[in-house]
C-alpha cells in the first residue's frame, strides 16, 4: 500500500489499487441521503390548552382577558402600593403620641412577667415569677428601673426619628424598637458569657499563663 | 474519521461536564462545611421543661434596621452601633431549668457536632463543676472571623450564642456593664464607667 502519495490526502496524484479497492468495499456503506419518511399509521398526540377544557373556541379569548385581568391586578396592587407610601406621613405623625405597646410593660416596682411576642423570628420568655431568681446567685438580674430607663429613651429615640424620618413606617418603626430590644438581649447574653469565660481563665492560674495554653486551642 | 472525532469530541466534553459538576459539588460542600450559622432547631423540644427560655433570631435586615436606631451620638449606643456593624446575623438560644437533669448531653451532640467541623476552633473551653463549662469557638477566613459560636452550659442552663460576621471579641466583651447591660459579677481592671 502506498501512503506516500496525495491520492490518500486529496484524491490528487496517483490512485493506489488498494485504496480504490477499498474505497469502493466501503463505499457502499456509504451515506445515502433520502427524504424523511413519516409512517401514515403513526398518530400524534396534541397536548391540550390550558383553556380548551372548559371552551376550546374561547381559549384565545380566555387568554386575552387573563392577561389584562393579571395585568390590571399588578396595577392596582403598585397604585396601592405608592398611595400607602403617599399616605405614610399622616399616617405616623401621631402615632408618636401612642402608648408603646411593643416596648416592655415595666413597671419599676417589678420584675417584667412576659415580653410579648413582637417578631416571628424572635421569641423571649421571661420568668413568671421572682421568686426563681432568689436562689441562683448567678445568674443574671435584669434591673427594672435600668430597663426602665432605657425603654423610655428607646421610646423618645423613636419619636424623634419619626419626626426626623417622617417615611419611616410605622410597623418598621416597632419592628426596629423589638429588633433592638433583642438584640440587646442577645449582645447581654454574648457578653456576659464571654465575660466569664474570660475571667474563669484568668482565675484558672494567672501568674501562669503558659501552664494554660492547653485551654486555648 | 469525523465520526471518531465527534465522539472523541462528546467524551471530552462530557469529562468536562462532569469535572465541572464535580467542581460545582465540591464548592458546595465547601461552603456548607464554612457556613458559620449554627443549627439550634433540635433544643427546641427543651422549651417545655424549661423555666426561662431566650430565643433571638436577629438576621442581617433586622440587624440593619436595628442600626437605623442606635444613635452615632450617644455613646453607648455608637458603641453598639459600631459591634453589629458588618454583622450577618445574632442568634441566641438559652434554656434555664428548675431543677437539674433536665437536659442530657444527646441534647448537646447536634450542637457538638457541628462544632466539630474544622472550619471551627475552639479558643476557649472552660469547665467548673459549680458553674459549668463554656466553650468558645471561631470561625475564621484568613485573618477574619467569620463567625463566633459560644456553648454554655451548666446542670441547670444551655445556652447557645451564634453571631455571624466579623465580631469584634473585645468589643463584645466590653459590652457587659454598658447600655443598659448589667454586669454580671465580672471583676475587670477597668474602672466602671458611671452612667
Amino acid at each position: 500500500m502506498n501512503i506516500d502519495g496525495d491520492y490518500l490526502w486529496d484524491r490528487t496524484g496517483e490512485p493506489d489499487p488498494e485504496i480504490q479497492q477499498l474505497e469502493e468495499t466501503l463505499g457502499t456503506l456509504r451515506s445515502q441521503p433520502r427524504p424523511l419518511e413519516i409512517p401514515a399509521d403513526l398518530q400524534t398526540e396534541s397536548r391540550p390548552g390550558f383553556f380548551s377544557g372548559i371552551a376550546p373556541r374561547l381559549a384565545p379569548r380566555l387568554a386575552i382577558a387573563a392577561t389584562i385581568v393579571i395585568v390590571l391586578l399588578g396595577l392596582g396592587l403598585w397604585l396601592g402600593l405608592q398611595r400607602l407610601q403617599r399616605g405614610q406621613p399622616p399616617a405616623v405623625a401621631p402615632v408618636a403620641n401612642v402608648p408603646n405597646t411593643h416596648a416592655p410593660a415595666i413597671n419599676p416596682g417589678s420584675t417584667p412577667q412576659r415580653t410579648p411576642n413582637e417578631n416571628q423570628h424572635q421569641v423571649v420568655t421571661l420568668p413568671d415569677s421572682d421568686q426563681k431568681h432568689s436562689d441562683e446567685p448567678r445568674r443574671h438580674r435584669v434591673n427594672p428601673p435600668l430597663l426602665a430607663a432605657n425603654a423610655n429613651r428607646s421610646l423618645n429615640q423613636a419619636r424623634k426619628e419619626v419626626v426626623k424620618n417622617p417615611q419611616l413606617a410605622i410597623n418598621e418603626l416597632q419592628e426596629g424598637r423589638a429588633a433592638k430590644d433583642q438584640l440587646m438581649l442577645a449582645l447581654r447574653v454574648a457578653s456576659a458569657k464571654l465575660n466569664f469565660a474570660q475571667r474563669k481563665m484568668q482565675n484558672t492560674n494567672p501568674r501562669d499563663p503558659v501552664h494554660n495554653q492547653h485551654k486555648i486551642g | 474519521m469525523k465520526s471518531l472525532s465527534h465522539t472523541l469530541l462528546k467524551l471530552a466534553l462530557l469529562k468536562l461536564a462532569s469535572v465541572a459538576v464535580l467542581v460545582v459539588l465540591g464548592a458546595a460542600a465547601t461552603a456548607m462545611a464554612q457556613n458559620p450559622r449554627i443549627q439550634t432547631s433540635q433544643l427546641d423540644a427543651l422549651a417545655a421543661k424549661a423555666s426561662q427560655t431566650v430565643d433571638v433570631n436577629i438576621d442581617e435586615r433586622l440587624i440593619q434596621l436595628t442600626a437605623r436606631f442606635l444613635s452615632s451620638k450617644d455613646r453607648d449606643e455608637a458603641k453598639v452601633k459600631d459591634l453589629v456593624n458588618g454583622l450577618k446575623g445574632i442568634y441566641v438560644k438559652s434554656f434555664e431549668f428548675e431543677a437539674e437533669g433536665q437536659y442530657t448531653e444527646a441534647d448537646l451532640e447536634g450542637i457538638r457536632s457541628q462544632l466539630r467541623n474544622t472550619a471551627w476552633n475552639k479558643i476557649v473551653n472552660v469547665k467548673s463543676k459549680k458553674e459549668g463549662t463554656v466553650e468558645v469557638y471561631l470561625m475564621q477566613v484568613g485573618n477574619q472571623i467569620s463567625g463566633l459560636a459560644v456553648l454554655a452550659t451548666d446542670p441547670k442552663e444551655i445556652t447557645v450564642v451564634n453571631i455571624i460576621g466579623p465580631v469584634d471579641l473585645d468589643k463584645l466583651t466590653q459590652l457587659e456593664g454598658e447600655f443598659g447591660i448589667p454586669e454580671l459579677e465580672i471583676e475587670r481592671s477597668k474602672p466602671k464607667r458611671k452612667n
